[in-house]
């Protein structure tokens, strides 16, 4: 036995004196240690003996950390109270403290039995293991622990006996065994919290045969015998223990659907404003939800050929029916709106729905004019039922013709008046044989009065007798076109030759004479007519002057120039002499002979009191200048052939619905098809010599608003939506499928005719009102 | 022959190109059918070609005509970069693609109004901030999971310890005078989205969530009603408790809100009297007709009209003003049982503001809330967006000192909101404004990202002023509505404010603070000296 004092002659041992003086007793062979210490540290621990023998330390005293690193074999024991770390990192060693023990007893033993024979600080046992090779480690309490105790604890087991403990709300302190995962805590008294991953049980036999097994160990050694049977009540025991890594529950899922069903407000807290059934949808919907939805827009909008023409003929419908293979309908069709499709739309007519023409814009327009001359022969079926209603039409010329073959068509009786000799205004007796052959507009104006026209040429309507026509007549036109030279006076005015006088008479096949320089006044059409037919009828020199660039056609100036023409401007006419024409800047130009053609006004002094601006009649707009009397043509505004034939058609309509009492309200035109709707990427241009001949212009149309039946859609659907219906009559229809349609608009983008438009979808969701829901 | 005109608008001008690969794409028409703006559109493409396969040259002829997408070159079908077509495609054949080229300020032909954040304040102060100080030498430092903290920011005026009316009666301790009202609360408010500006589905998320943190998890969130009104149901309900409602200068909905009083079962958590807000200093809240459904109309008691809240509050020209009359109505409006908070644009006046508000002898301001330029907004203009507004946090710290200097920091406690979560972390961001003095943060744009808004401060979508949120989010559309999931939106929210506790938690640990750290400026450093300088940290590099 050595004996150990620390203070001597008031001078302190200091640890590490202390220490090396046990390591070296050990070492010497010493196993048994009375120390009287004076708080020194790590006393007892991490020493051995060489032969196994057990140590033995009996401490008063002690500082931090006696038994620190304890090896087994080795037997502390504390008289009276110590400070922190008991036992800490203890390997096997049994440690005694009698007393109080201080904060984190036991820390991180992991071997053997420490016995505290009163209370223990905070964190007692904390971080506790057990090394599966060894015996697992014993911490034993009389009395109670401090907070935060047995924290992070790995293993091992640890009792608290709760003696003495009357005041304390907890024998465990606060928030015992946070973060424990392993081991079990023994506690004989109250337990105030312990985290939720702790459970708290009643003891098990096995836990039962421990207590008993070590409570007599413990009670000796800490010299409390006594208190045997008042520890051994084991139904005052509870045991902590921590949940097992696979008894431990999943984190909690958190689960807001079941939150919503079960304690939310019934319904949302929209409710009352909103009907939400809470279903959620995908981006792509069909039926109701989609956000587009496709319309099969069949002639809903015109194509440009249509919608340039005056009288909106739908030449996209005649070449469909001629790629359906229906000649005889498609050459019918034009017929439907004009008398002459021969020749004004195949010969004099400038053309304007080539102009618009979509295949313009790939290569070259669709040959509508030429397309027109293939109708000059066909014959139409007078119509089966009759009005037995009488129209007087004044004037004979197209636009009079045009609304003659329009009404007649339409099942009224029709005559026409004419002063003229022959039937056909100024496309038979102004518009110069060169131009167009007569027997081609004799045979356009006879296919009229074949379908039941009743012609009364030679016949000037003057006023007593435009009221006799009135009163005989249910319904008047007035289509008497523009007949009289329009000029200003000039100086020397008089001395003019009135162009439309001039073609009148060469058509009439009258001797004409004609000088050898000519100056004609006026660049339009009718200027260039009398110019070339000046040329024809010998004379040497023909100048045109105008005021502006020349309003002619191309071809008509093209005319001239071939045959030597010139044509000057801007040419302001001051004065007309013998001997030629002066301008306002003083040109003079020679000329012996000088034709006025800058247009002819109407010629109306048949008609009573009307409407007029400046020369030219004002219809209302019902096309009505009085009771009963229409007008059309040029006789309101001077226009080309095609312009007069499509007021005239518009006419016809009008008086048809005077005629049979309805409401007269002309038809609204057509909007022209968005380019940007057609697809005319599907068509390849064509080099000018592969052009075909106008009966198959349908392998280049693009069918512009017009379904062409080419079932790009039908085929192109990703969702197999659309459907191809066929009529009875042969017209067919395509539809989508509400129910299958996603509203992609792939229709839509596929169709070279524009036919298919996706717009936002118009049905309404009512999900939300104003109103509170009953 | 292809041409175009050189001022035709084409796709190249706009913010986002489409980059499409027709080899990939199987027409199956879904992100067509996707697309809200209508910024693609199907279309037919030519592929003609001659070529010779001969010894020599024997030219053959091939067209072809395919179907496409292709984007629509409109300014108002302009691609928002919102990303749907490429969700929805099987093929990864389409998808957005930003375009720094674009023109788009300069061919729109007239001020651009937009949604979200602002576009070029995206700088972050914050970002060049940490928590410097972490030393388990001489502050020990807590477990983040197993210590207990007491995460709670007061929403209420706190009086100074001399100022409580305290009295000895009978030898007890009374409160001889009343005691402003205040709440503990959860520091991460959901802030003000209005009713109107938010669709039915995606403000019912966010206060689900709300409800759900409460009820569930522990978590006093309280959110703030938006000016839009509040529905009906919720206030007559007891989870009314957890909404802050808030008056702005439009007073939409406060005659629902009036008429519910009588039937409310519990209080309001506090109301917001909201003067600005930082996304468009100086301007009222916008509502684009377009969103302004039958329900908004209800619920604000107004036509279907583009609504424009007055920039100020009508009949109020002072601070003195606000806080008299304001301040005292609301107080009243709920027997001064409630907090009363206002929340102003972050100025350059914001100080002065505070100060007043201090000094207010009646103590009736429960609470200032200051919002920077990186809020989100609805709807606003864009220069507003981009060019106005005030940064937060050197703002918060100078109210926060302001107070300190007079001994009363902590009594009219300080939020502070604008960009929190901006980069996705909002726990670092209101951890770091609050250790600069802020008692709380406020976030709302971050709310609706967890819900599913794809938006973000590069120009992504940023549509919700125009009713074609393609996420249901900003739409009062039906359709788009119906798109939002509820209970996914409010799960996610419900899952960030989880992890942002945790994350909190473990800022607050290693600092060794078991509560609030307001005014712990000392646990930050800059890397950047003039913020170190500015907010009063210390400088690291």
């Amino acid at each position: 036995m050595l004996k150990i004092a620390t203070t001597r002659n008031h001078e302190r041992m200091s640890t590490q004196d202390l220490l090396l003086m046990i390591e070296s007793a050990v070492r010497d062979g010493e196993t048994d240690f009375d120390i009287s210490a004076s708080g020194q540290h790590n006393i007892g621990g991490a020493v051995w003996n060489l032969e196994g023998k057990t140590l033995k330390f009996h401490i008063t005293n002690a500082g931090q950390r006696v038994g620190s690193m304890c090896l087994p074999n080795t037997e502390i024991i504390v008289e009276g109270s110590t400070s922190a770390d008991v036992g800490w990192l203890n390997a096997g060693g049994i440690i005694t403290v009698k007393g109080d023990a201080g904060d984190t007893a036991g820390h991180c033993s992991s071997g053997g039995k420490i016995y505290i024979g009163g209370r223990a600080g905070t964190r007692t046992g904390s971080l506790m293991k057990h090394d599966p090779l060894y015996e697992e480690p014993e911490l034993w309490i009389l009395k109670n622990v401090g907070s935060f105790s047995f924290e992070f604890m790995g293993g091992g087991r640890a009792v608290i006996c709760g003696v003495d403990c009357e005041n304390f709300s907890s024998v465990t302190g606060e928030r015992p065994c946070v973060g424990m995962v392993s081991g079990v805590v023994y506690v004989r008294g109250q337990i105030s919290d312990f985290p939720e991953d702790i459970l708290c049980l009643e003891l098990d036999s096995d836990d039962i045969s421990f207590l008993k097994g070590g409570m007599n160990h413990f009670l000796n050694a800490i010299e409390k015998s006594e208190l045997i049977a008042e520890l051994s009540d084991w139904k005052e025991w509870k045991k902590l223990r921590p949940l097992t890594f696979e008894e431990k529950k999943p984190p909690i899922v958190h689960n807001i659907a079941d939150f919503r069903k079960k304690d939310w407000i019934k319904g949302g807290i929209f409710h009352n404003v909103a009907t939400d059934d809470f279903i959620v949808l995908n981006t792509v919907n069909r039926g109701l939800y989609r956000l587009r939805v496709p319309s099969w827009d069949n002639e809903k909008f015109s194509a440009p050929c249509q919608f340039m023409c005056p009288t909106g003929i739908p030449t996209q419908k005649r070449l469909n029916l001629l790629r359906q293979g229906k000649i005889d309908e498609a050459l019918k069709l034009i017929l439907k709106y004009t008398p002459f499709p021969s020749s004004i739309c195949g010969t004099l007519c400038p053309n304007p729905c080539m102009e618009g023409c979509t295949r313009g814009k790939i290569d070259e327009s669709i040959q509508i004019g030429a397309l027109g001359l293939e109708s000059a022969r066909v014959e139409v079926e007078p119509p089966k039922i009759l009005t037995g209603k009488r129209v007087g039409i004044i004037g004979g010329g197209v636009a009079g013709l045009s609304a003659a073959w329009q009404l007649v068509l339409m099942g009224h009786s029709v005559t026409v008046f004419d002063d003229a000799a022959q039937i056909g205004g100024k496309l038979a007796q102004v518009i110069p044989h060169s131009r167009i052959s007569p027997e081609l507009i004799k045979s356009e104006v006879n296919r009229v009065e074949k379908l039941g026209v009743t012609f009364k040429s030679n016949c000037k309507v003057d006023f007593e007798m435009f009221k006799a026509i009135c009163e005989e007549f249910d319904a008047v036109l007035v289509a008497t076109g523009g007949n009289k030279a329009r000029y200003f006076n000039w100086e020397g005015a008089e001395k003019l030759i009135h162009g439309i006088e001039f073609l009148k008479s060469i058509n009439r096949g009258e001797e004409v004479q004609i000088g050898k320089n000519i100056v004609v006044i006026g660049g339009g059409n009718s200027g260039m007519d009398v110019a070339t037919s000046a040329y024809e009828q010998g004379a040497e020199k023909v100048i045109v002057v105008d005021v502006m660039k020349p309003a002619a056609f191309e071809k008509e100036i093209r005319r001239l120039k071939n045959f030597g023409g010139e044509i000057i401007y801007p040419f302001m006419t001051k004065k007309i002499t013998d001997e030629g024409i002066f301008s306002d800047d003083g040109r003079f130009i020679a000329a012996d002979m000088v034709i006025v053609s800058i247009g002819e006004a109407p010629v109306l002094n048949f008609l009573p009191e009307v409407k007029k601006f400046r020369d030219w009649l004002v219809t209302d707009d019902k096309k009505m200048i009085l009771p009963k009397v229409f007008a059309a043509g040029d006789v309101i505004k001077p226009g080309r052939l095609t312009d007069a034939i499509g007021d005239a058609r518009i006419t016809a309509i009008a008086i048809d619905k005077y005629l049979r009492g309805e409401k007269i309200s002309l038809p609204a035109k057509k909007i022209r098809v968005p380019d940007e709707n057609l697809s005319k990427k599907y068509f390849e241009k064509c080099h000018h010599c592969d052009l075909p001949d106008p009966m198959h212009e349908h392998l280049r149309c693009v069918s512009c608003g017009t379904c062409r039946d080419c079932k790009m859609c039908l085929n192109s659907c990703p969702e197999k939506a659309i459907s191809r219906i066929e009529h009875d009559d042969g017209s067919w229809e395509y539809i989508s499928d509400e129910n299958k349609c996603i509203g992609c608009g792939i229709c839509a983008g596929v169709c070279p005719c524009g036919v298919w438009n996706l717009s936002d979808n118009p049905e309404e969701i009512h999900m939300y009102r104003t109103y509170t829901a009953s | 022959m292809e041409t175009i005109r050189v001022q035709d608008i084409s796709a190249n001008d706009l913010p986002w190109k489409i980059e499409y690969n027709a080899e990939r794409c199987t027409m199956c028409g879904s992100c067509v059918a996707s697309c809200t703006f209508k910024a693609i559109k199907v279309d037919v493409q030519r592929k003609s070609m001659t070529f010779s396969q001969e010894n020599q040259p024997e030219p053959v002829h091939i067209q072809k005509s395919i179907p496409v997408i292709k984007q629509i070159a409109e300014i108002n079908n302009a691609c928002r970069g919102c990303g749907m077509c490429e969700r929805v495609c099987p093929n990864n054949a389409i998808r957005a693609v930003r375009n720094p080229d674009n023109r788009r300020n300069l061919l729109f032909n007239r001020p651009i109004k937009r949604g979200g954040r602002t576009n070029l304040n995206a700088q972050r102060t914050l970002d060049k901030i940490i928590v410097g100080r972490i030393s388990q030498m001489t502050d020990p430092s807590l477990d983040a999971q197993r210590h207990t903290f007491d995460i709670r920011s007061p929403l209420g005026r706190i009086l100074s310890p001399k100022e409580l009316p305290f009295a000895i009666s009978d030898g007890k301790l009374v409160a001889n005078k009343k005691i402003p009202p205040v709440r503990w609360i959860y520091p991460l408010i959901f802030s003000d989205m209005s009713i109107g500006a938010l669709s039915t589905r995606a403000w019912e998320a966010v206060a689900l969530a709300a409800a759900y943190l409460n009820e569930k998890c522990g978590l006093p969130v309280r959110m703030s009603s938006g000016e839009g009104g509040m529905p009906v149901p919720l206030m007559e309900s007891e989870y009314l408790k957890y909404f802050i409602i808030q008056i702005a200068s439009g007073h939409f909905g406060w005659n629902r809100i009036i008429k519910s009083m009588p039937k409310m079962k519990v209080d309001p958590a506090g109301i917001l009297i909201k003067i600005g807000q930082g996304a468009k200093p100086g301007d009222g809240g916008l509502l684009q007709a377009e969103k302004v459904a039958p329900h908004v109309q209800a619920i604000r008691g107004v036509p279907k009209a583009t609504l424009s809240s007055p920039p100020n509050h009508q009949g109020l020209y002072s601070i003195e003003e606000s806080v008299q009359k304001m301040h005292l109505s609301l107080n009243a409006a709920f027997g001064f049982r409630i907090p009363v908070a206002i929340k102003c644009a972050a100025s350059s006046t914001s100080v002065s503001v505070y100060n007043n508000l201090l000094r207010d002898p009646y103590k009736i301001c429960g609470g200032f809330f200051i919002d920077g330029i990186q809020g989100g907004t609805g709807a606003a203009n864009e220069i507003s967006l981009d060019h106005t507004g005030h940064p937060i946090v050197s703002k918060i710290r100078d109210c926060y000192l302001a107070a300190v200097e007079q001994g009363s920091q902590g009594q009219i406690p300080l939020y502070g909101g604008g960009g929190i979560g901006l980069t996705g972390n909002a726990a670092a961001d209101a951890f770091k404004m609050i250790c600069l003095g802020a008692n709380g943060v406020f976030c709302g744009k971050i709310l609706i990202q967890l819900l599913g808004c794809v938006g973000n401060e590069q120009g992504r979508c940023n549509a919700c002023n125009t009713g074609k949120c393609p996420t249901g989010i900003c739409t009062q559309n039906p359709r788009l509505v119906k798109r939002l999931d509820v209970d996914r939106g409010a799960q996610r929210i419900v899952d960030y404010v989880l992890a942002f506790d945790a994350e909190f938690r473990k800022l607050m640990a290693p600092i060794g603070n078991s509560s609030l750290p307001v005014g712990r400026s000392d646990a930050l450093v800059s890397t950047d000296k003039a913020i170190a300088e500015k907010l009063g940290i210390q400088y690291v590099c």
